[in-house]
């Protein structure tokens, strides 16, 4: 079949190595980036051009079947302009299919431009696994009213619906709800684990043991217990904001509305070490030391966004603290966002650093919060040699807490 | 006043005046409105529905230049010291000169800033660490009324980043009890607002706030992350414990019935942001300039305290009525109470003699709509003559087909209301019959926002001046509230003696009927 992929994003290469390499004659609208994180991915895209299944090129492919976009989900800018195209020079029976997360009802209104018939078919594949998860999906989700296009699909995907069939038709808007509603629910199952780590302080319990009480539990299953100093990213963060709007107005600001404390118990959670530090020096942090380890929102990210870091970075910064901070991968990212965010008097106040216990000289407190290999087995000797006050905050819940107040550390961790 | 010239020209004129019908100045004159007006960018004062001729206007005029008006508006502005009797200049007009600021002023709203800026970016935190959310003002008199009145006329242009507002001033204490149900303590933060830091009546409350915050905060430095103070007395402060850095002054130079523009107008400024607190101090800093600069018969605020002048000493009137039409403005009669009446009740001349003419007048009021379901009948039909200010904006607040409607319906009735009572209705039932002829000014303003906002309690502040000026009295002073505060501090002595030796016998008569009841349960 003849397929335009229209996209630089990694779910747009993914997806055009993976059909050119079961037989499509697939061409890629889009640029394909110098650096490539996504495991297999450069071998992919160079043995399916070296084939020549699959051109990357900057106009479409006019004789296409098939349509596919995986734009940045708020590239919406682009999208129209690629219907517009469509509306002109695409074949009359020739279909989109939309991978983009966009905000719900952009696809159809795409359609509508290009004047062609179309299918949500989300994507749920995380980064790092994008490929295996193309290859051998949990789920194919087709929405669409459209037989013809159901069909379509149904061929190109067949060589991944192999095993058993995972493809679930559904309707367009279903499709969408579904794709958002994923992200919701793990961002609820991570908020409520947060909520439950605040009350196990209280109690004297150890949220590390409820997780594995609680995963054991097949209805509950062991994904996204962990909690933490909060989720960040921008699909998380997106995605509840966007449906969050879907909601009858009256929901949207208040405390009715179950994705608003979702995301509030997200926020409160990347302010829970300022305030630990807030109260061990009794409401007066001017002048002390902190670092951080662990900007971006996860582990191997260049991405800060919404990052608990930046949170606290600025919290930390309005009480008059100097900050050390390390991140092997988002250390750029963290540098621009300061020079953006605070004034030149609260820029003097921040240091970066590019090796993890340079960050920790003269330090009052150590925040930890992601879980990079690297943060997992620290050297204590070093570290309490560096620091001025032994305080170890770890928002990941990395370390065997008794270990790490063995060795003369203050310990604080989330839940526990 | 009564040896000013022109007071026995307008006493002869006010003959003639009392005889005859509001209603007929408009049939003799058609376009009465043309020459009983004055306006100001913003703003228009329809004085034509006064009893008010252009006789015995000028007449009124050269009572003001007689009574040296331009001199005391100089000596106002000039910083000299108007208020005699307490040995102080009246300031306020200083602190809404932003061009050219007093130093001590400027460190003061720098330091408001900071504050405002900690709060608006979630920054100020309480003891636990969350940051505020929720702001109570304690305080009573000049530092409620004036942002209380204020910050809820502006509050559907509140900045977006604003905390929730609360006002607190009565000192029995149930209204903050109730209103402490409603607030989480670590995200509660309590403004002290007290010129003296002494007044019993903040104090108690303060003192209240306090033990609430302490039963949660388990430091005195997390306690006191949830208090400031704004007062005149920086000992006072210090001692309470407040942190330095929440600690804002003004000055003695300041009355507190004009202190909202100080820093005890710091809810206002969290409300709306420094933006829209400088843009509150500009709207009356016009005005400010307008009545200085202004000769008499252009000047709004001159003619509207000569008209009240006019009412009071000659027409006899006693009562003043303040209809806003507009339910933002639900506080305003409340706020000019303490402006109009604390500054001009006064019986003694600035000689010290007392006056054998009347002074201010009684006055009250409510939104108009409201009112017109409560007190128009007396001013309808009863025995008392009155003088009214209805108060109007031109701006449809969220322009739509249904906004336009409540608003034009609005318009309507004020105007109905203000005609109706100039014009009367004959009617051969006495039941229904409108003998008409009360007086009204009209204030149209463009907009509610800071600045006009600001324009218009300048107006009154000014036009309060006016009248003081004219009287020879003055109204910086408020000695008459002293009297009270002392006796309520002997009784409470007595009260928890169980004593009332030396009371009189309706005071002990109270007393005793209430340990009755206290015993009884």
């Amino acid at each position: 079949m003849k397929i335009n992929v229209f996209g630089n994003t990694v779910s747009a290469m993914v997806c055009a190595g993976c059909l050119a390499e079961t037989g499509n004659n697939v061409t890629l609208i889009g640029k394909r980036p110098e650096e490539i994180a996504e495991p297999g991915l450069v071998e992919l895209l160079d043995n399916q051009l070296k084939s020549e299944r699959l051109t990357i090129n900057d106009s479409l492919d006019s004789n296409a079947e098939c349509h596919i976009i995986a734009l940045d989900p708020d590239d919406c800018y682009n999208a129209k302009l690629i219907a517009n195209q469509l509306a002109k020079s695409a074949l009359r029976d020739s279909t989109i299919v939309v991978r983009s997360n966009f905000s719900i009802g952009l696809a159809k209104e795409l359609a509508q431009t290009a004047n062609l018939e179309f299918a949500i078919n989300p994507d749920f594949a995380a980064d790092g696994h994008a490929i295996q998860r193309f290859t051998r999906p949990d789920r194919i989700i087709i929405g669409t009213s459209s037989e013809k296009i159901r069909e379509q699909l149904k061929q190109v995907f067949a060589p991944f619906n192999r095993n058993r069939d995972v493809i679930l038709n559904m309707s367009p808007a279903s499709a969408e709800l579904t794709k958002y509603g994923t992200n919701a629910m793990l961002a609820t199952r991570i908020s409520l684990m947060n909520e439950l780590a605040s009350i196990s302080e209280v109690i004297d319990a150890d949220i590390e043991e409820v997780r594995l009480g609680l995963g054991a539990d097949k209805r509950i299953g062991r994904a996204y217990l962990y909690p933490g100093v909060g989720f960040g990213g921008d699909n998380f963060t997106r995605d509840l904001e966007r449906i969050k709007l879907l909601l009858p107005q009256a929901h949207q600001n208040g405390g009715n509305s179950l994705l608003q404390a979702v995301i509030d118990i997200n926020e409160n959670q990347k302010e829970i070490f300022f305030r630990k530090l807030w109260q061990y020096f009794d409401c007066d942090l001017n002048g002390k030391t902190i670092s951080l380890w662990g900007l971006g929102y996860k582990p191997h990210t260049t991405s800060i966004e919404s990052s608990a870091s930046l949170t606290l970075i600025t919290a930390f910064v309005n009480q008059g603290c100097t900050l050390k901070l390390y991140d092997p991968f988002a250390l750029e990212a963290s540098k621009e966002w300061v020079h953006k965010h605070l004034n030149n008097h609260q820029l003097q106040q921040i240091s970066f650093h590019t090796e993890m216990y340079e960050a920790t000289e003269n330090s009052d407190a150590l925040c930890v919060l992601t879980e990079y290999k690297a943060f997992w087995s620290p050297d204590l000797i070093t570290l309490k040699e560096n620091m001025n006050t032994p305080i170890i905050l770890d928002g990941r819940n990395l370390y065997n807490k008794y270990w790490v107040e063995d060795n003369n550390f203050i310990y604080y961790g989330v839940g526990r | 006043m009564k040896q000013l010239p022109s007071y026995s020209v307008l006493e002869e004129l006010s003959k003639q005046a009392k005889e005859r019908h509001l209603a007929s100045l408009f049939s003799d004159d058609t376009n009465r409105f043309e020459a009983f007006n004055v306006k100001l960018p913003g703003l228009v004062l329809d004085y034509s529905k006064q009893n008010l001729t252009s006789e015995e206007r000028q007449s009124l005029f050269d009572l003001a230049e007689e009574a040296k008006l331009s001199d005391w508006i100089e000596k106002l502005f000039n910083g000299e010291k108007v208020n005699h009797t307490e040995g102080r200049a009246a300031g306020h007009t200083f602190l809404r000169d932003l061009a050219h600021p007093k130093s001590e002023v400027s460190e003061q709203w720098a330091k408001m800033e900071q504050l405002v800026d900690r709060v608006h970016t979630k920054q100020l935190r309480g003891y636990s660490g969350k940051a505020i959310t929720d702001v109570v003002n304690i305080g009573v008199g000049g530092s409620d009324l004036g942002p209380l009145m204020v910050t809820h006329a502006l509050k559907g242009i509140r900045s977006p980043l604003a905390p929730e507002l609360h006002f607190v001033s009565t000192l029995d204490g149930k209204q903050l009890q109730r209103l402490l149900k409603s607030l989480s303590a670590e995200t509660t933060l309590f403004i002290i607002a007290s010129k003296s830091f002494t007044t019993i009546d903040t104090q108690s409350l303060a003192t209240t706030a306090k033990e609430w915050i302490e039963k949660h905060s388990s430091t005195h430095a997390g306690t006191m992350q949830h208090f400031i103070g704004v007062s005149t007395n920086a000992p006072k402060m210090k001692e309470w414990g407040l942190l330095p850095e929440h600690q804002l002054l003004f000055w003695d130079w300041v009355g507190g019935r004009f202190s909202l523009w100080s820093t005890i107008g710091l809810t206002i400024a969290l409300q709306q942001g420094m933006e829209g607190f400088n843009a509150f101090l500009q709207g009356a800093h016009e005005m400010d300039v307008h009545f200085r600069t202004t000769p008499f018969k252009d000047n709004v605020p001159v003619t509207l305290g000569l008209i009240s002048v006019w009412n009071i000493n000659f027409l006899n009137l006693a009562g003043q009525a303040i209809l806003p039409y507009d339910s933002r403005l639900k506080y305003l009669a409340s706020y000019l109470e303490q402006l109009v009446m604390e500054s001009n009740g006064k019986h003694v001349n600035r000689k010290g003699e007392m006056v054998d003419y009347r002074t201010c007048p009684i006055l009250w009021g409510e939104v108009g709509p409201n009112a017109q379901h409560a007190f128009y009948q007396l001013m309808h039909q009863g025995t008392e003559r009155v003088m009214s200010d209805f108060i109007l904006y031109a701006e449809v607040v969220r322009k739509n087909e249904r906004n336009t409607f409540h608003h034009n319906l609005n318009i309507a009735n004020c105007l109905a209301q203000s005609s109706a009572l100039m014009v009367g209705k004959t009617d051969e039932d006495p039941n229904k019959d409108y003998p008409g002829g009360q007086v009204s000014n009209t204030l149209l303003f463009d907009k509610l926002d800071a600045k006009h906002l600001g324009m218009m309690i300048a107006l009154y502040e000014h036009s309060v001046f006016v009248q003081s000026v004219i009287w020879d009295i003055n109204p910086f002073d408020q000695w008459g509230v002293e009297l009270g505060k002392k006796i309520a501090l002997e009784i409470l002595q007595k009260i928890e003696d169980k004593d009332t030796e030396g009371l009189d016998s309706s005071t002990q008569g109270i007393l005793k009927s209430i340990w009755n009841v206290q015993n009884e349960n």
